[in-house]
């Protein structure tokens, strides 16, 4: 499965990423899950630079972004992944605490391909990682490539 | 009245009467006779037909004469008069000097004026030696006690008073009144002092048509007239024009000039064959008149009537100085006033209530008779006023009106409003300020029709009896005052300037408090924006900060349930679910917390909708939640459309669908009913009944209330904000939320929701 992308998470606390790997971890994905701590650190992975720029890294099956995060916050995050042609193909979904209206307004003008507010009830909120890592992972056709230039090479 | 230019007999004549030459006149009263010379020569270039012949000087050859060889007597003192500047208006008395012989010897009051480039020269009899005899000292004592009376008088009505008693007691006429103009010049008795020989006219109304323009014109420039007999036959002046310019002698300043023969006629008629009247001049315009009348022909010696002149003048400007006082008075008086109702304006909450709550200072503030408070929230009405639907009336059609400075004053409001004639007397003066520049917000003050107020005691004399020719029986007081109704019909009494300043006054005050209002309005909205922003802040950091420990706490729960479970003991396990239990619980609650304040700040997106639907869509979806077990009957009647903004609406579907469900659980058959009731006032009523555990109507209050709960949780899960939820949402669009109850016997739900014109 050499052909198989990660699963990106972006999320700082660790208790999230502690809970959202055992959900995925249920899930039995195959998919590598690299992580990013902030924002910036989320940026630097999809466009390679700093501690990835390097051949290995590709483009991720999914981000997983939460909304709250240091230096860069999620909304800026989607903002320049969907502004750049680049990266705009990769999907991104917003994993997050927030129930504010806002928020979901927000992300959807930048063009995020899903919004999910974390339940509190831990089995649905298993579910909901389950289902969303499944979703991306391997059932979502990502688009093919235009005009020759692969973009993650 | 005592005017040359009294009303004519035919109502079509008035205009013609307004231009008759009465000044012109030609002839004079006998009682004296005329010359008019030429200067400097002084020669006689006419005179009146009544020259008598004096002994070797025939009255025949006065014509072409010089003054000094008809009457030497006069020559020197014309001639020193005319050497002297000499007043712009009226005739001065020269001398008093005797003409003739032994037993013909008779005296005349001599006067002198100039008329264009003729000097006219008149010769008064001398009413009776005794009369003459009573000198300037004689009358002094009377005149210092006017003067002293003067200053004691309280009021204008009481100078007036004073001015007619003294008047008449110089003069020795049957009765004297004091006629006063209006704005209009109408004019009305104010004063009177008579002896009963003649009737009373005191507060007797007189339209202006009965002293025309040009005779008040008259009356300005000569300010005291003399009819001694009525029944006189007027003297010519031969030749009736100049020989030098061909234009008539200009009698205007004359004391001997003939009047117009209709108001010879109108004295005859009212059996009155003697007058005298003196104007009244404040500040240079005419004020009013001092009537004097006689039953008799009655002389008034040129002495007497000197003193009426200077009476009167002393009159004239104590008057003046009175009026101003009194202008003066009323400005501090309804200062006053406006002060209190500004103080009673400042302590209500809307200050529209400190004028409602004390109707006789906004009544006493412009004297007015009724006021109307016109605002978005209603029509209020204080004293005699047109019923609130002609205000409304009254009050569309002023917001109509341009109003400089927001004010509309008028004392006939029939002629600018014609629907107004149907309620003259109560309105047919109307002030009106507006004290809204959003809505149209007005106070309307009313003043009745004027002759609503007009008490007229007096019994002028029985009716004349009708003159066959017509027309004559017409002038008289009884036809004056008939014609002074119609004319002032649907007029009121005019709005004084201090009147008009007070509401002028209170419309800026009010506007003060308006805007102060305003500002606190908008301050205190502001507060509210940053206290909504603080809790916007604060729900946002709840909903991210918040929650977050929860599902971190059930999450690790459950983790160590499924992977660590085997580790712990049964009772372990327990607390491990109980942690997870309350954990949930506790999230399950923030959220609804959530949920409740976006209730409140979320916008409504309010559409027409069919409510059938959504009630099956929830229930649909409340059913998914039922266990498989529960029998559960459904009625849903016949809903129809609302509109109403579907979101929440849903919400509050949901809410009541799923607590039907949840108390009727231990029901062997549930029955949950939905419908509608018939609409009320303008809202559509609808309701949720179930037969379930029901509540105790006691706590009914609590029902709606945040995190209010009436059963256990062991009984019944939930957080308490549900209902909240509902009463917030109904309550958002306009609605109205209640409940029917009794332990073990159901419930019914009730919410409103208004119909979409209503919306609020």
């Amino acid at each position: 499965m050499a052909d198989l992308k990660p699963i990106l998470l972006v999320e700082d606390t660790p208790n999230d990423i502690e809970l959202t790997l055992a959900a995925l971890e249920q899930s039995q994905l195959a998919n590598e899950i690299v992580i990013c701590r902030d924002g910036a650190e989320a940026l630097d992975y999809l466009h390679r630079r700093g501690i990835y720029d390097r051949p290995d890294v590709q483009d991720p099956a999914v981000v997983l972004l939460d909304l709250k995060l240091p230096k860069v916050d999620g909304l800026e995050v989607l903002g320049a992944v969907k502004s750049d042609p680049r990266t705009r193909a990769i999907p991104v979904v917003m994993l997050t605490s927030s129930r504010e209206e806002s928020d979901l307004v927000r992300s959807y003008e930048l063009g995020v391909n899903a919004f999910v507010v974390k339940p509190v009830g831990f089995k649905e909120f298993f579910d909901a990682i389950q289902d969303l890592g499944v979703f991306w992972a391997v059932l979502n056709e990502p688009p093919p490539h235009r005009g020759g230039w692969p973009s993650n090479t | 009245m005592d005017g040359s230019g009294a009303r004519p007999p035919g109502a079509a004549d008035l205009t013609a009467c307004d231009r008759e030459p009465i000044h012109l006149l030609g002839t004079l009263q006998p009682h004296g006779f005329l010359l008019a010379l030429s200067e400097p020569d002084l020669r006689i270039v006419q005179a009146s037909a009544n020259v008598p012949d004096l002994p070797g000087r025939p009255a025949g050859s006065v014509h072409g004469a010089s003054l000094r060889t008809a009457f030497p007597e006069a020559e020197a003192v014309l001639a020193h008069y005319l050497s002297q500047a000499q007043p712009l208006e009226g005739a001065a008395f020269l001398t008093t000097l005797a003409l003739g012989g032994g037993e013909g010897v008779r005296s005349y009051d001599l006067a002198a004026h100039r008329v264009g480039d003729l000097v006219v020269l008149e010769f008064e009899e001398v009413a009776s030696e005794a009369a003459s005899a009573q000198s300037l000292d004689a009358l002094y004592p009377r005149l210092n006690a006017f003067v002293e009376g003067l200053h004691a008088a309280g009021s204008v009505a009481e100078l007036c008073a004073l001015l007619a008693s003294d008047i008449r007691h110089i003069t020795g006429f049957d009765r004297a009144l004091v006629y006063r103009f209006d704005r209009d010049w109408h004019g009305t008795v104010v004063a009177e002092d008579g002896n009963g020989v003649l009737p009373s006219y005191l507060d007797l109304r007189f339209p202006a048509s009965d002293i025309p323009a040009q005779a008040r014109e008259l009356y300005r420039r000569n300010r005291l007239r003399i009819i001694p007999d009525a029944g006189y036959e007027p003297v010519p002046i031969i030749p009736s024009h100049a020989p030098s310019t061909g234009a008539a002698l200009d009698l205007s300043q004359a004391v001997l000039r003939s009047v117009s023969p209709v108001h010879v006629e109108y004295m005859r008629n009212m059996g009155t064959m003697a007058s005298m009247s003196v104007s009244i001049l404040v500040d240079g315009a005419l004020w009013g008149l001092i009537s004097c009348h006689n039953k008799a022909p009655h002389r008034v010696p040129l002495q007497a009537r000197n003193a009426c002149d200077f009476l009167t003048r002393i009159f004239a400007l104590q008057l003046a100085a009175r009026e101003r006082g009194a202008l003066a008075e009323q400005r501090i008086r309804l200062g006053a006033i406006q002060a209190r109702l500004l103080a009673y304006m400042a302590e209500e909450e809307h200050f529209i209530d400190g004028l409602l709550n004390h109707p006789e200072d906004v009544l006493a503030l412009v004297d007015a008779a009724g006021a109307a408070v016109v605002t978005a929230e209603g029509c209020r009405l204080l004293g005699a006023t047109p019923a609130a639907s002609e205000v409304r009336g009254i009050h569309e059609w002023v917001s109509g009106q341009p109003v400089g400075e927001g004010l509309f004053v008028t004392d006939s409001l029939g002629e600018d409003y014609p629907p107004a004639r149907a309620f003259a007397d109560r309105a047919s003066g109307l002030l009106a300020i507006s004290i809204s520049q959003k809505y149209a917000s007005y106070v309307l003050w009313f003043r009745p029709e004027v002759v609503q107020t007009v008490s007229w005691g007096g019994n002028p004399s029985k009716p004349a009896t009708a003159d066959p020719d017509g027309g004559p029986d017409r002038l008289h007081p009884r036809k004056s005052f008939e014609t002074w109704k119609e004319t002032v019909q649907g007029r009121s009494l005019p709005w004084s300037g201090p009147e008009v300043d007070a509401a002028k006054d209170l419309r800026s005050a009010v506007l003060g408090i308006v805007l102060r209002r305003a500002e606190e309005l908008a301050a205190l909205s502001e507060e509210l924006q940053r206290s909504n922003k603080e809790l916007e802040a604060f729900s946002y950091s709840v909903s991210h900060d918040l929650r977050a420990p929860f599902r971190h706490i059930v999450g690790y729960s459950e983790l160590l349930r499924s992977r660590e479970g085997a580790n712990l003991t049964e009772t372990g396990r327990r607390y491990v679910d109980t942690i997870a239990d309350a954990a949930l619980s506790a999230g399950k609650l923030v959220d609804n917390l959530l949920n409740f304040s976006q209730m409140g700040r979320n916008s409504l997106n309010r559409v027409s909708g069919d409510m059938n639907q959504l009630v099956e869509e929830v229930r649909r979806k409340t059913l998914r939640d039922v266990p498989p077990g529960r029998a559960i009957r459904w009625q849903v009647g016949s809903l129809g459309r609302v509109y109403a903004d579907p979101v929440m609406l849903r919400l509050v579907i949901e809410n009541l669908l799923s607590n039907a469900v949840k108390y009727t659980r231990d029901r062997p058959e549930a029955l949950i009913e939905i419908g509608r009731e018939p609409d009320r006032d303008g809202d559509a009523v609808f309701y949720v009944r179930d037969n379930g555990v029901g509540f105790d109507m006691a706590y009914v209050g609590k029902l709606f209330g945040v995190f209010q709960r009436l059963h256990r949780v062991e009984d019944f899960e939930g957080t308490g904000i549900g209902l909240a939820n509902v009463r917030r949402i109904v309550e958002r669009h306009g609605g109205r939320t209640w409940a029917e109850g009794a332990l073990g016997r159901g419930a019914t739900f009730h919410f409103t929701l208004p119909l979409r014109e209503g919306a609020r």
